[in-house]
């Protein structure tokens, strides 16, 4: 009985992650520079990384773990492709 | 549907529709990133651990790098308005077709992982499959099981298939490396 509550908050922990992203995401939208979008898509990842740790949590299931450390691996990567084409432009990686 | 799932097709909605509309190549690029985070956790929440992680290993990582790597050798307009000026009848026909498909397609389906659904195309291969799976070849998910052991030959194939896909980029264009 507590295990079934301790899931349904912890589901209910990711939803209201869900709902923060989508305000992260006006940032997003709304820029006004790629620099801007480029930090809230940031922040979105590492949002996604918390709440998928959550759904680990809330699911048992332990595999979700995995892609949680691989978008915390990765995360990184897209913030310093478009800084490194912003600054020098052409070069990516 | 829970309360997660309403608030995830939202997200990946709203960023699937700004990724439409966004006039500037670069925002879109970085919105289709957030498009890519939601759907990888629309792939966790009902189940696919697989298609979850190449979602997360394309998504977050090469697709962003390869697009760059494109527009990288295009020129770039400086955009004169922020989104894409919408054509009406192509909205109100998109619009109907959602409708239709909401209304009338939706409700006939059947609902996710329900175990008296029935099996369009072959039953009794599917019964297969899930009965003998584990028994044949020791893999937990069945997905990876058909990918990885019955048609392990034919997923070689496809491998070869895309590692002379990537030769053949570098050949034509003269270069020793990707990046």
């Amino acid at each position: 009985m507590t295990a079934e509550l301790l899931d349904d908050v912890l589901l209910t922990a990711a939803a209201l992650f869900v709902v923060l992203a989508i305000a992260m995401f006006y940032r997003a939208v709304a820029g006004p520079t790629t620099q801007d979008r480029v930090l809230a898509v940031n922040v979105l990842g590492t949002n996604t990384v918390v709440i998928l740790v959550l759904l680990a949590a809330a699911l048992d299931e332990p595999w979700v773990l995995d892609i949680a450390l691989i978008y915390a691996l990765l995360n990184f990567l897209m913030a310093v492709a478009i800084s490194k084409f912003t600054v020098e432009r052409g070069g990516v990686l | 549907m829970s309360a997660l799932a309403y608030a995830l097709v939202a997200f990946v909605l709203a960023t699937a529709i700004a990724t439409a509309l966004f006039r500037d190549v670069l925002s879109t690029i970085v919105v289709f990133g957030a498009y890519s985070l939601g759907m990888a956790i629309l792939y966790t929440y009902l189940l696919a651990p697989d298609v979850a992680m190449t979602e997360a290993a394309i998504g977050a990582g090469v697709t962003t790098v390869l697009l760059l790597l494109t527009i990288a050798r295009t020129t770039r307009p400086s955009p004169d308005q922020l989104f894409e000026r919408l054509d009406v009848p192509a909205v109100v026909a998109v619009g109907a077709f959602l409708l239709v498909a909401g209304t009338q397609v939706l409700p006939e389906m059947w609902a996710v992982g329900d175990p008296t659904a029935p099996v369009w195309s072959n039953a009794e291969v599917s019964q297969y499959y899930i009965q003998n799976t584990y028994a044949d070849t020791h893999a937990q998910n069945a997905v990876t099981a058909v990918l990885a052991a019955y048609r392990g030959f034919d997923t070689f194939g496809e491998a070869v298939v895309v590692f002379a896909a990537g030769v053949a980029v570098l050949l034509v264009l003269k270069r020793e490396v990707f990046v």
